[in-house]
């Protein structure tokens, strides 16, 4: 049976996938993307170690103590109150700290006052309080939030925006999809592609979706992962209710979604920056310094990049905290978010152009490998 | 004389001096270096800043021209903070250069299996890493302490002896700080040079080091809500010793001490790193 000129370009775009998998996979001046796409799960799976011992040291004080506590009861404890009254509400404590203090008098004279200072340090088995008592009286008070699902998902937002899409993703397309022709072009090997009875758009085509395969699998996975890092030291019933009942699995799923058209905005940038450009570094300082600069552009230029659209789609809102310079708020901020769909037709027409401009520069392409 | 009855006879002329022979290496490397326009270019860019320092310098102490103008001449401060920010801008392009010159040093020789001819002849390793880094060293120096130490001249010579000798130490302050970061930025070039050997991926992941280590610090920072992941951030533990150098009153999560500790551990890595790989051959399993 004949096949038809598409029905050829398929077959062709599916050989070269084939044979650029293994490399974009599996070379070895490739392997610091994986180290690049680990590093945050390393840091949620710390994350997740370190809350699970403090939350089993806080049981080990909850079931020291003499009474079953609540977290209100541990909210009822106020500044001044005397340490029998502390012990009436809370009973006796499972752990405390006895020092004494000279501490010099208000007058100015040389003498000075012993001050007896006591810690007393309760828990309800995820939270606990550290009383500080100064001659029997309640002078300071801390409360250590063991399990907080609003601060808990405003800090994997902010780690999913800052580091993982602003840097991970884009320096992991920097790495694949320069690499595409300009590796080789480093490994004297284009030419073979280019004598292949071929179309060189299609060849850019199967390159870039084969890089376009590898970013998604490997940044997908790592998300996929931080995520399952993320809730797994929350307890059954608070992992019940974060996945089902407080969007936890619809955010996972954009967050999914985010990284996926991150990896086909900055893979087409990529990709015709490695054709005009033989050195990275200019063009990859040039886009990171524009994606970072976004939120103080004319609103006709914001729409010129990735992080614009990407930002948009981001669950939830980042708060900036109290004392945040101007500046570094308005960066935190989402001024403009823009609807879903617009969003999306704006990554993938952004891409649609890099690739045509990409295709054009292919069919130009002369090959010389002594320049590099 | 035919040519099989040519024997071996070895060179009989002037030998280079043992200890200026890492010179060469500097020599030819820096010619190199300044056959492309656009680096020649960048060269010429950095020094915009000082001059623009110099009539800073200038103009604050022509009083009677401020006063022309209508500037109050106090607006001009010549202070350590001047000379800090000089130091930072400087700094930045610093980095820039480096990140362009850096890795074409040492990456050729090392993908092209150049290393036994420099070795093979009177040369050790600690020479060729010394006429390596030297190019940058010296680039790099021209760019951060001398012009640093020329605009400290000036406003010497300007503000009289009383100002020069209270504020001498900000001259000491200029080139130790120019010195340890033109010692962390050689050193890091190189060392990924080496390891990555293609000169290209050397340089994205100069920038990546940079940038990405600047992220991943701060991202440590939030989730383990501690403050020790400052010590993966270069350009903060460059901060905070420059601080301290140039008496400039800004609070820091990390003390000095251990910021110079860690730049200096830094250091060490890359120099480690190094001269493991810069060797006369190399097993490849």
């Amino acid at each position: 049976m004949k096949k038809t000129v598409k029905g050829i370009w398929w077959a062709q775009i599916k050989a070269v996938i084939r044979l650029e998998m293994k490399k974009t996979f599996f070379a070895k001046r490739g392997l610091w993307i994986y180290l690049v796409a680990a590093l945050p799960v390393l840091l949620f799976i710390a994350y997740a170690i370190a809350t699970s011992s403090q939350q089993n040291r806080s049981a080990s004080v909850a079931r020291q103590g003499v009474k079953r506590l609540a977290y209100q009861d541990l909210l009822a404890v106020k500044p001044g109150m005397t340490s029998e009254e502390v012990m009436a509400i809370l009973g006796k404590p499972p752990i405390t700290f006895h020092w004494t203090e000279d501490r010099p008098t208000q007058d100015g004279t040389n003498g000075s006052i012993r001050v007896n200072h006591e810690d007393f340090h309760y828990s309800d088995g995820q939270n606990d309080l550290f009383v500080g008592l100064a001659n029997g009286k309640v002078e300071s008070l801390n409360i250590r939030q063991g399990i907080n699902l609003g601060q808990d998902s405003i800090m994997f937002a902010a780690v999913f925006q800052f580091f993982f899409l602003r840097l991970a993703v884009f320096f992991g397309c920097l790495g694949i999809f320069m690499n595409l022709f300009r590796g080789e072009i480093l490994d004297r090997s284009l030419h073979f592609y280019f004598l292949a009875p071929m179309r060189r758009e299609v060849l850019m085509a199967g390159k870039f979706l084969a890089g376009l395969l590898a970013t998604c699998t490997i940044f997908g996975l790592s998300e996929v992962l931080q995520t399952i890092a993320f809730v797994w030291h929350f307890p059954p019933g608070v992992r019940d209710y974060y996945l089902y009942h407080n969007h936890g699995l619809e955010y996972a799923a954009i967050y999914l979604g985010v990284t996926l058209l991150a990896c086909v905005g900055y893979g087409a940038f990529f990709l015709v920056a490695g054709m005009m450009f033989r050195n990275p570094i200019l063009p990859a300082a040039a886009i990171l310094i524009w994606e970072g600069i976004n939120p103080f552009l004319p609103s006709v230029l914001r729409q010129f990049s990735v992080i614009y659209y990407l930002k948009s789609f981001c669950p939830v809102d980042i708060p900036a905290s109290p004392g945040t310079p101007a500046v570094f708020a308005l960066l935190i901020s989402n001024s403009n978010p823009v609807p879903a769909a617009t969003a999306i037709l704006g990554i993938l027409i952004v891409a649609l152009i890099a690739l045509y401009v990409s295709s054009v520069q292919v069919r130009r392409m002369e090959i010389n490998y002594t320049t590099e | 004389m035919a040519i099989y009855r040519r024997n071996y006879k070895p060179y009989a002329g002037p030998l280079t001096p043992a200890w200026s022979r890492w010179f060469i290496l500097f020599r030819y490397s820096r010619r190199n270096l300044f056959r492309s326009k656009f680096m020649t270019g960048l060269f010429v860019v950095c020094f915009f800043y000082p001059m623009l320092c110099l009539l800073q310098i200038y103009l604050a102490h022509s009083v009677s021209f401020l006063e022309q103008i209508g500037i109050p001449s106090r607006v001009i401060a010549i202070d350590n903070e001047f000379f800090f920010r000089f130091m930072g801008v400087q700094g930045v392009l610093a980095f820039l250069m480096t990140a362009l010159a850096g890795p074409g040093l040492i990456s050729p020789d090392l993908a092209n299996g150049a290393l036994p001819l420099y070795f093979c002849r009177p040369f050790s390793r600690a020479e060729y890493v010394l006429g390596k880094s030297s190019v940058l060293a010296i680039l790099l120096s021209q760019m951060t302490w001398v012009p640093g130490l020329v605009l400290f001249a000036m406003q010497a010579s300007l503000a009289g002896l009383s100002w020069t000798w209270s504020n001498l130490w900000i001259a000491g302050s200029l080139v130790l700080s120019s010195l340890i970061w033109i010692a962390i930025l050689s050193l890091l070039a190189m060392a990924l040079s080496a390891w990555v050997k293609w000169r290209i991926v050397a340089g994205a992941l100069l920038l990546a080091v940079m940038f990405f280590g600047a992220g991943f610090a701060q991202a440590i920072n939030t989730v383990m809500r501690a403050e020790w992941g400052h010590f993966f951030n270069v350009a903060y533990l460059m901060t905070t010793v420059w601080n301290s150098l140039f008496r400039v009153d800004t609070e820091h999560a990390i003390p000095v001490v251990e910021a110079w500790i860690a730049l200096l551990v830094y250091c060490a890595i890359c120099l480690g790193l190094l001269m493991r790989k810069v060797r006369a051959y190399e097993v490849i399993r």
